[in-house]
């Protein structure tokens, strides 16, 4: 019991982080068609220009500034990177994406180490919230998962009653037209980048003082936060808070799940046998846990391609 | 054509006496280089030719070298092939695999299909570790490398023919496969896949097809290196050898058949002696990458071919001007960013960092056989000078190639002039 | 006795709520030269796409000779005898005039497969292609790059890639879109060659080439056939010059 609880708190809260990071990718992605490797890598940033300024003005300030930072290295990437191969095509442009990835992920080794860093929840964040059964449950995850409830009420806000809402869901789906019609399409690309940068910032800036800050935190979290966005669907906000709770629940109910194919065939009496046969037989779910999302992703490419959520063809 | 066969030719003799030239830990460069260049041309059947980017080619690679190494080892370390001929059984490995995993890849089409390849390539490295018969778990499997044919192939100057011998005729078979109508299709697939069908063609058995003989030389590539290093690993299907054929393969040129072979021996080779100097090669790979997709989409190749056109043109001694004033340029940009980046990466070292006491002045650092203090403005001035100057350098070389490539040599202002009746041209 | 070598029986199409084909009758008799014809949104691209594969119907029948094809994929329909020819043009952009024929009448060897041999070592497929250079007059573009080709050149390829596999059934969708009038009567000269002994069904807005260059003429409006018939009748039927044609004026 106290492992379901638990494990759903996690899940959620994990599944709500999924999305403050793949908010913007999916939109992102819906707007221009790119699927922008370095996403993740804005991630990271956050998490190591917070774990920076921490020193010099104070937990809350650093994540703050860090947010609005990262956004604005969003604004650059998207105006001097990105559009210029605009006109060489969607591979161009994710090949681009790629190599920024690699020259962030290098960039941070140059200056902070090849090795995590000491980014720590601060003390006045770290204490319990309550009780669950018999543990302590950290205050500092609920603060993250209220954090990314309050970014996805705000968005949808903004995207369905706001002027500039409408506009950037225009150009989303038409951007030719929303052009046509006089609207600064190129200034909403850049703006929908930047903010999409931010939050992943912001997401960044939070989780990694909670979970590791390493050079390899943008490619772990980047294949998943891929995989949130395949599996909820084009340009979809709801399909991508979907998927991410999907996928943040089942990977951390997965993690403490320690059954095989062999225990489930010795349901059946068949499980020595399927213990002799090793490989995997008996491989527990809690070992593969990680290549759970992968499975989901190639299962919903072949069956659905747009996404759980998103628009056919 | 001719130039180019010339070329070639003398490059197969340098390779052929190599060992003689070269000290042993080049010649185990030279076959690190031989073995990436093969993956990347590989790569490029289904990249370049067939217009489908795989994010997860190291996987076939990595199934290639551990099938190899199985054979290796079966029937008691005889192995079940003679030496020379494993390589066959990587190829045979990534063919399967490739058959299998393209089936399912290129059931969609474009990021769509590039999002599959990188997570069948995940999903292969994440369960990996766990499979130890098949992958030997964290450790992986090694063996070693039988007698066979009168050779013991126990030291690198025999290695390095057999891997020679390898690469080129499969580089040679991948060039063969252009010309002949599969080969043809494959462009076709690039250009509009769309149309193929409606023209009677079974578009899907086409691409699972290209895929899988892309995947089997990539198999044959890590055959090779199985028997290189008598070892693998599952570190083998890491994201970064993936992105590794992905970043040689365009830095030298997707549209040029031998462009990727292009980029990965220079690659290969200038990380291998680069590796030594400096810690930060990646991060220069990376920007070289990024430079080439912005500035020269057509590689380092397609820069040659363009060059060339031009030489043919105008001439040798035509090109002197912009060819100096580029090399210049490039030289001097090349020398800012490595100061500067080499600088960096000294001053924010771990073992620099711990040298640093409050209240100090920051000791120096050395590069390029001399001591620079980081408080000292000629530290930041020397590159950023360089660099402008570089710049300076770039626009003077615009300018002259842009000149080099107007059309008509310049027209009299007079014979432009429109002409009235019976007046006198 | 003209048997109808390509039937549509009351095909609908719908995209969810929009219902686009409503119950389209059709009959492209062996050997005519069939027009359709109607104003914009009628549904006649989509009607190609049904027929050629691109799209399933609804409901309803398509049948080539005597075999229901709705549903087949394009490729089998090809390989039954029919090919088709796209409004935009559809070609293969990088490659060159000579290789875009060339792919195009590869097929018909069966050689997709082969990895084996050289292509050069397929006289019959070089003189295939060079006659169809000629069929198409671009004997001297042949070395050129395809998205170098003028735009009536380029739809001067379409159509050779799709008489490439010897078809029986043609299908073109507006091959005279955005030409000029000379470029359009070279056009109209070319099909009427090389649809000789074949069946066409061809999609136009210009009013000229219909009328001289077919047998009949369909008119389609809002997805539905509301007229067949030889051109004389069309022109004389009331419901399409009220939908369509508009009032005749009087000489």
């Amino acid at each position: 019991m106290e492992f379901l609880t638990v494990s759903l708190l996690n899940g959620v809260i994990y599944g709500l982080l999924l999305f403050m990071v793949s908010a913007g990718l999916t939109l992102i992605f819906g707007m221009m068609g790119v699927l922008n490797f370095a996403h993740a890598s804005f991630y990271m940033v956050g998490a190591y220009l917070a774990y920076t300024l921490q020193k010099f003005v104070g937990f809350t300030t650093a994540v703050l500034l860090s947010t609005v930072l990262v956004g604005l290295l969003g604004v650059i990437v998207e105006r001097f990177f990105l559009r210029r191969v605009h006109k060489h095509g969607h591979a161009h442009e994710l090949l681009l994406t790629f190599g920024l990835t690699f020259i962030i992920a290098e960039l941070i080794k140059l200056f902070y180490g090849n090795f995590s860093v000491e980014y720590r929840v601060p003390e006045f964040l770290n204490f319990a919230a309550f009780q669950v059964f018999s543990t302590d449950y950290p205050f500092y995850r609920l603060l993250m998962g209220g954090v990314s409830l309050l970014v996805f009420g705000l968005i949808y806000l903004l995207l369905t009653r706001t002027r500039v809402g409408i506009v950037v869901r225009a150009a989303i789906h038409r951007p030719q037209m929303a052009e046509a019609l006089g609207h600064n399409v190129p200034l909403v690309f850049m703006a929908v980048f930047g903010i999409g940068a931010a939050l992943a910032g912001l997401a960044g800036a939070l989780a990694g003082a909670f979970y590791t800050t390493n050079p390899n935190m943008a490619l772990e979290l980047g294949v998943i936060v891929f995989v949130v966005v395949v599996v909820g669907g084009l340009g979809s906000m709801a399909g991508a808070m979907i998927a991410s709770l999907l996928i943040g629940l089942i990977s951390s109910f997965a993690v403490g799940v320690d059954l095989s194919l062999a225990s489930l065939l010795g349901l059946v009496g068949a499980g020595d046998w399927a213990q002799q046969m090793g490989g995997l037989m008996t491989l527990k779910v809690s070992s593969v846990a990680a290549t759970i999302p992968f499975a989901l992703m190639l299962l919903i490419l072949l069956i659905r391609p747009s996404g759980l959520m998103g628009e056919k063809g | 054509m001719k130039l180019t066969k010339i070329l070639l030719a003398m490059l197969l003799l340098a390779l052929l006496v190599l060992p003689a030239i070269l000290p042993p830990a080049m010649v185990n460069a030279a076959i690190q280089m031989l073995i990436a260049a093969l993956f990347a041309c590989a790569f490029n059947l289904l990249c370049g030719q067939g217009g489908m980017l795989s994010f997860g080619h190291a996987a076939y690679f990595g199934v290639g070298s551990f099938a190899t190494l199985h054979a290796m080892s079966a029937l008691n370390g005889q192995g079940l092939l003679p030496t020379p001929l494993l390589p066959l059984i990587g190829a045979m490995g990534g063919f399967i695999c490739g058959l299998c995993a393209g089936w399912f890849a290129t059931k969609r089409a474009g990021v769509y299909f590039s999002m599959i390849t990188l997570a069948l390539a995940e999903l292969l490295h994440s369960l990996a570790p766990h499979l130890n018969t098949l992958f030997g778990g964290e450790a992986g499997i090694s063996s070693m490398r039988a007698p066979a044919w009168g050779l013991d192939f126990g030291d690198a100057t025999q290695v390095y023919y057999l891997t020679l011998g390898w690469v080129v005729l499969s580089i040679a078979l991948l060039y063969a496969f252009t010309l002949t109508p599969m080969g043809r299709l494959t462009f076709a697939l690039r250009e509009n896949g769309h149309r193929l069908q409606f023209l009677g063609y079974n578009v899907h058995r086409l691409r699972v097809l290209v895929f899988a003989l892309s995947a089997m030389f990539a198999g044959i590539a890590g055959g090779l290196q199985a028997l290189n290093l008598e070892s693998a690993n599952y570190v083998l299907f890491d994201m970064r050898f993936s992105a590794e054929v992905v970043l040689n393969t365009y830095i030298g040129g997707v549209n040029v058949f031998l462009g990727p072979v292009l980029g990965a021996a220079l690659m290969t080779f200038f990380g291998n002696a680069a590796s030594d100097l400096t810690q930060s090669w990646l991060l220069y790979q990376g920007l070289l990458f990024v430079l080439v997709m912005m500035f020269m989409p057509s590689g380092l190749a397609g820069l040659v071919l363009c060059w060339s056109a031009q030489i043919r043109r105008r001439g040798w001694l035509a090109m002197v001007p912009a060819a100096f004033s580029a090399l210049l340029s490039a030289g001097l940009l090349s020398l800012a960013v490595v100061f500067l980046i080499e600088t960096l990466q000294r001053v924010f070292s771990q073992d620099y960092q711990a040298l640093l006491m409050a209240d100090q002045a920051w000791p120096a650092i050395s590069l390029f056989g001399r001591e620079w203090l980081p408080g000292a403005l000629l530290t930041w001035a020397t590159p950023l000078l360089l660099g402008v100057a570089g710049l300076l350098v770039l626009k003077l070389a615009r300018r002259q190639w842009l000149r080099l490539l107007d059309d008509e040599p310049q027209v009299s202002a007079a014979a432009l002039r429109p002409r009235l009746e019976g007046e006198q041209p | 006795m003209n048997d109808a070598i390509l039937q549509l029986r009351d095909v609908h199409k719908s995209f969810g709520e929009a219902h686009i084909i409503r119950g389209a009758q059709l009959e492209l008799r062996a050997g005519e030269r069939h027009a359709v014809i109607g104003p914009n949104g009628a549904g006649k691209s989509t009607l190609f796409h049904l027929i050629s594969g691109q799209l399933q119907p609804s409901s309803g029948q398509i049948l080539l000779g005597a075999e229901a094809i709705q549903g087949y994929s394009p490729q089998h329909i090809n390989h039954l005898g029919l090919s088709r020819s796209f409004q935009i043009t559809n070609i293969f952009p990088g490659l060159s005039v000579f290789e875009n024929l060339r792919i195009a009448v590869m097929r018909k060897h069966r050689m997709q497969y082969h990895f084996w041999r050289s292509i050069q070592r397929y006289p019959e497929v070089r003189e295939q292609t060079e006659q169809l250079l000629e069929q198409v007059r671009l004997q001297d573009k042949q070395t050129v790059c395809a998205a170098e080709l003028s735009y009536s050149e380029q739809r001067a390829l379409e159509i050779g890639m799709t008489l490439a596999c010897d078809p029986r059934v043609i299908l073109l969708d507006e091959p005279m879109a955005g030409m000029s009038h000379e470029e359009t009567d070279y056009a109209l000269n070319l099909i009427r060659e090389v649809t000789h002994g074949r069946s066409l069904l061809i999609v136009e807005h210009d009013m000229d080439v219909v009328f001289s260059l077919c047998d009949r003429i369909s008119v389609l409006v809002y997805g539905e056939v509301i007229a067949t018939g030889t051109p004389d009748q069309i022109r004389a039927d009331r419901r399409v010059q009220e939908a369509y044609l508009g009032e005749e004026q009087c000489a």
